[in-house]
């Protein structure tokens, strides 16, 4: 160890201090997660002296309000994975094409795609959900014939218009930065344009790609907006595409504002934040993975 | 080796990139089964030549070509040719190493299932056939999974040139092919191409590797192909003045 003390360059004051600076910038954020972490779970602690936690996640009776309340997420959390996969499979596939038009194919469109889809990523959510509650809620109400527009087919559209244009821009990046060199090998090797997309390009880029996806569907899930203006905001189990449902970030903006601080109700809805932050962290761990498993291969 | 005519001819061929007129009026009849060496001062044409001949150039925006180029007898810019088909008869290796992120067999195979092969018997020979006409086969015939990127440089260069032999091509370009690789690596490329009997075509800012590895030289200054020789000839005496300044290095 002594070997290696001596091999270290001296640093002047100058550098320490500013190396101190930055240390602290570091450090100030990562007390900040942890702060916001350890006040989620503090608060969210209380909830669990008058209810179990196999049925705040397993039981999907939520009735904050009755006496005695019942605090079962289970509809709630079902209904933030039902709108953030369906949206996911509306927004990956297309998502995708978009990047992969945008980097191998667009030409000269690029110069015009390129803007819009930027612009799209710039529209604030609450215009896209009011988007979804004049637009498309009354259309699926007319022409599928539904009770009601507002449920998880139209959020998980909405959220998809949202999701794409981060996919696309994403995945555009990691297209765009695959080496040029094994692309002119392909064609060296008799390879058409789309072979080479195909073969060669797409798989070199598939740890950007699968990233891409995974941030959009993150975003996807920690909306907000959009959820509780169009997914119809019904605390049940949906069984199917056209039922409403009411996702964690849409019950914690519509209920945080009417519970006193300090109830039941306040913790459960901790908890809810609590099964929010997990769930975007799994994301992020599974993004971060993905990334890193393909590009070991 | 046995000489049998020109595999490539080259007639009258300018080329620009946008106003810039890059290749001036170039006539050359390339040897088939011989090695022949472009030379030249940077920006001199003898990279863009190169490309022309499996239409690498094809992408380059703004890219303008008169003249014809017949390779095996056939126009490769005329009307009906594709460039699909004849980059599957002109093989290529670049500056850099490029093999795909993919395992050294996968490397291989990639040009042989373009055109269909399927068949994993097949494969392998094609594989183990390639390899041992790149002098590879030995140093990978027992990680043939394994990732192309986990060889060194020179293997990497091997791999390629196995990668484009594959497609049994009947001529191989082969541009700058030693230029990022140490000398170790170089002196084995450099043996493969004197061995490999083949139509090779060889791109080279090193002189003394043009003198090693070619039976026939063309220099080329400024977009004009100046002389065209046998190797040797160009060496010792030189026709014209440019070339034997450039070869005793008064400029370049």
């Amino acid at each position: 160890m002594g070997q290696a003390l001596l091999l270290r360059p001296k640093l002047s004051p100058t550098e320490k201090g500013a190396r101190l600076f930055f240390l602290i910038c570091a450090l100030v954020a990562l007390g900040q997660m942890l702060l916001i972490m350890v006040f989620l779970l503090g608060e969210a602690a209380g909830l669990f002296k008058t209810t179990s936690l196999w049925d705040f996640l397993f039981s999907s009776q939520w009735y904050p309000t009755y006496d005695p309340p019942e605090f079962g997420a289970a509809a709630l959390i079902v209904g933030s994975l039902a709108v953030t996969f369906l949206s996911s499979l509306i927004a990956a596939p297309v998502g995708l094409c978009l990047a992969v038009f945008l980097a191998c194919l667009a030409g000269r469109w690029r110069e015009w795609i390129k803007p819009a889809v930027e612009l799209m990523a710039g529209i604030p959510s609450v215009v896209l959900g009011f988007l979804g509650l004049v637009v498309v809620a009354p259309f699926m109400r007319e022409v599928l014939d539904l009770p009601t527009g507002l449920n998880i087919l139209n959020a998980s559209v909405i959220l998809a218009l949202m999701a794409i244009p981060s996919i696309a821009s994403l995945g555009e990046d990691a297209l765009t930065a695959v080496p040029r060199e094994i692309q002119d090998a392909s064609y060296a090797l008799g390879a058409t344009r789309w072979e080479t997309i195909w073969r060669v390009t797409i798989p070199a880029a598939m740890s950007g790609l699968s990233t891409a996806v995974i941030l959009g569907l993150g975003r996807a899930l920690g909306e907000t907006l959009v959820v509780l203006m169009v997914a119809g905001g019904a605390a049940r189990i949906p069984g199917s595409l056209f039922d409403s449902a009411r996702p964690l970030t849409a019950t914690l903006a519509a209920e945080m504002g009417e519970t006193a601080i300090g109830s039941p109700h306040y913790h459960a809805l901790f908890a809810l934040g609590v099964v929010l932050f997990l769930l975007t962290l799994a994301f992020n761990l599974l993004a971060h993975w993905l990334g890193q498993k393909w590009r070991k291969r | 080796m046995v000489d049998d005519g020109p595999i490539i001819s080259a007639r009258d061929v300018n080329f620009f990139y946008g106003a810039f007129h890059a290749l001036r009026g170039v006539s050359l009849d390339i040897r088939a089964n011989q090695v022949t060496a472009l030379i030249g001062p940077s920006g001199c044409g003898k990279s863009t030549f190169l490309k022309l001949l499996n239409r690498m150039n094809d992408f380059t925006p703004g890219a303008r070509l008169s003249g014809e180029i017949l390779v095996a007898g056939r126009s490769i810019y005329g009307q009906d040719s594709d460039p699909v088909s004849i980059r599957r008869l002109v093989g290529m290796v670049f500056q850099r190493p490029n093999p795909f992120p993919k395992s050294i067999y996968d490397n291989i195979c990639y040009g042989p299932r373009l055109i269909g092969a399927k068949k994993k018997a097949e494969l392998d020979a094609l594989v183990e056939k390639a390899l041992r006409a790149a002098a590879l086969w030995d140093d990978v015939k027992d990680k043939l999974g394994k990732s192309a990127l986990e060889l060194s440089g020179g293997q990497q260069q091997r791999v390629c040139i196995a990668r484009a032999l594959a497609l049994e091509p009947e001529i191989l370009l082969m541009d700058e092919p030693t230029s990022a690789l140490d000398p170790i690596a170089t002196a084995k490329v450099e043996e493969w191409i004197k061995s490999s009997g083949m139509s090779i075509v060889i791109v080279t800012h090193n002189m003394q590797q043009a003198g090693r590895v070619s039976d026939y030289t063309a220099f080329f200054y400024m977009g004009e192909l100046v002389e065209f020789g046998p190797t040797m000839d160009i060496f010792t005496r030189p026709r014209e003045e440019r070339t034997e300044n450039y070869i005793t290095g008064r400029f370049g």
